[in-house]
């Protein structure tokens, strides 16, 4: 039988090392892809995933099961470094594309490694609030309720703040779109 | 752009993160951090018996140094014709009140929790003792090998059920 992440934790607590190293092994990947997605360095996220599962070493007496899941605890945890560090950025997020209109069909371009780039790129560009949001719920599959318990908000707030977010992605990519057909933007947007 | 376009964007974008996981060196460094801790944790348990004795011997020994000279000078005044007085050295004659000596200053680490699980804190008591300078090491301070075997001061807080929950270390300036 598998052993559960809290039963994980709850072992790597008392000083087994094995209960530890797979409870990284298993979740280190989401933990290292969320800073990656919210931070677009490598660098952040190696440091943030190894500040992550530090904390957990130290602090993680602190979970509580009835509050969400191990992974939601060190989400919580990434977050939090993640927010620190992108509060220390000079500059803040570059907005890297115009709204202008274009065409429905960016699909079909996604299949080119450039255009997943561009997504990438307009993800980052979203304001950490809804980014976050985004990273979790459609880049890292979480539930609603995992994602709330990670960023400590009512389900709710996580529904708006990720239909908001689609929202500006999709007017983001639709800029995008239009910038790589050459497609001219009616100035009256 | 439809918003199960977007959906779709994004998820080409998860995809193509999937495989993408942090490095090895993050993996070894943390386990070492884990191993540095709980082999700590370890050095402590035993160690708690001979902190508790240090404590007792450093208090024992500690105190009657402070002020001995005092003790063999009121004795000395008081009793000039015992024969103890008699044959007592003559005390070292203390230093005339001169400029003031600064107190040194105390400088203190953080406190270094020694129990993963402790039970509520109710109330405790601070020890300050001499531990070896390989102490410093087990909770992940550098020191010198070659300093291994020096003594230094620590205040180990010790909480109401006995058992030792943090440690501290000390060192003069």
């Amino acid at each position: 039988m598998i052993p559960t992440d809290a039963a994980l934790l709850e072992q790597a607590l008392t000083g087994a090392e094995d209960a530890f190293t797979a409870l990284y092994r298993r979740r280190q990947g989401g933990v290292y892809r969320f800073a990656l997605q919210m931070t677009g360095s490598t660098a952040i996220a190696e440091d943030v995933t190894q500040e992550a599962f530090l904390a957990l070493l130290l602090h993680g007496t602190r979970y509580d099961e009835a509050r969400g899941t191990v992974a939601s605890f060190l989400y919580g945890i990434a977050r939090n470094l993640v927010m620190r560090r992108l509060q220390r950025r000079p500059g803040g997020d570059v907005e890297i594309t115009e709204e202008c209109a274009g065409p429905e069909d960016l699909l079909e371009d996604l299949t080119r490694r450039e255009s997943i780039e561009q997504v990438r790129q307009a993800v980052l560009s979203l304001p950490p609030v809804f980014r976050e949001v985004v990273v979790l719920c459609d880049l890292q599959d979480s539930s609603y309720d995992e994602a709330a318990a990670a960023l400590d908000c009512p389900v709710g707030t996580v529904r708006s703040r990720l239909s908001r977010g689609r929202a500006m992605l999709a007017r983001k990519l639709r800029g995008v779109a239009c910038a790589g057909r050459s497609i001219e933007c009616p100035k009256s947007l | 752009m439809s918003e199960e376009s977007v959906i779709a964007a994004l998820r080409a974008l998860a995809d193509q993160d999937c495989g993408r996981e942090a490095p090895e060196e993050v993996e070894t460094l943390l386990l070492a951090a884990f191993r540095r801790r709980h082999a700590g944790k370890k050095l402590k348990v035993i160690a708690l018996a001979g902190l508790a004795a240090a404590a007792g011997i450093t208090m024992f020994f500690a105190l009657p140094r402070e002020h001995p000279q005092p003790v063999v000078r009121a004795a000395t005044k008081q009793q000039p014709s015992t024969v103890a007085a008699a044959h007592a050295p003559e005390p070292t004659p203390v230093r005339a009140a001169g400029p003031k000596r600064q107190k040194p200053r105390e400088i203190v680490t953080e406190f270094f929790p020694l129990m993963d699980v402790a039970p509520p804190f109710e109330r405790g008591e601070l020890l300050r003792v001499m531990v070896p300078a390989s102490a410093m090491r087990e909770v992940g301070l550098p020191v010198n090998e070659d300093r291994l075997g020096d003594r230094v001061y620590a205040d180990v807080l010790v909480g109401q059920e006995g058992l030792a929950r943090a440690i501290r270390f000390v060192s003069y300036r």
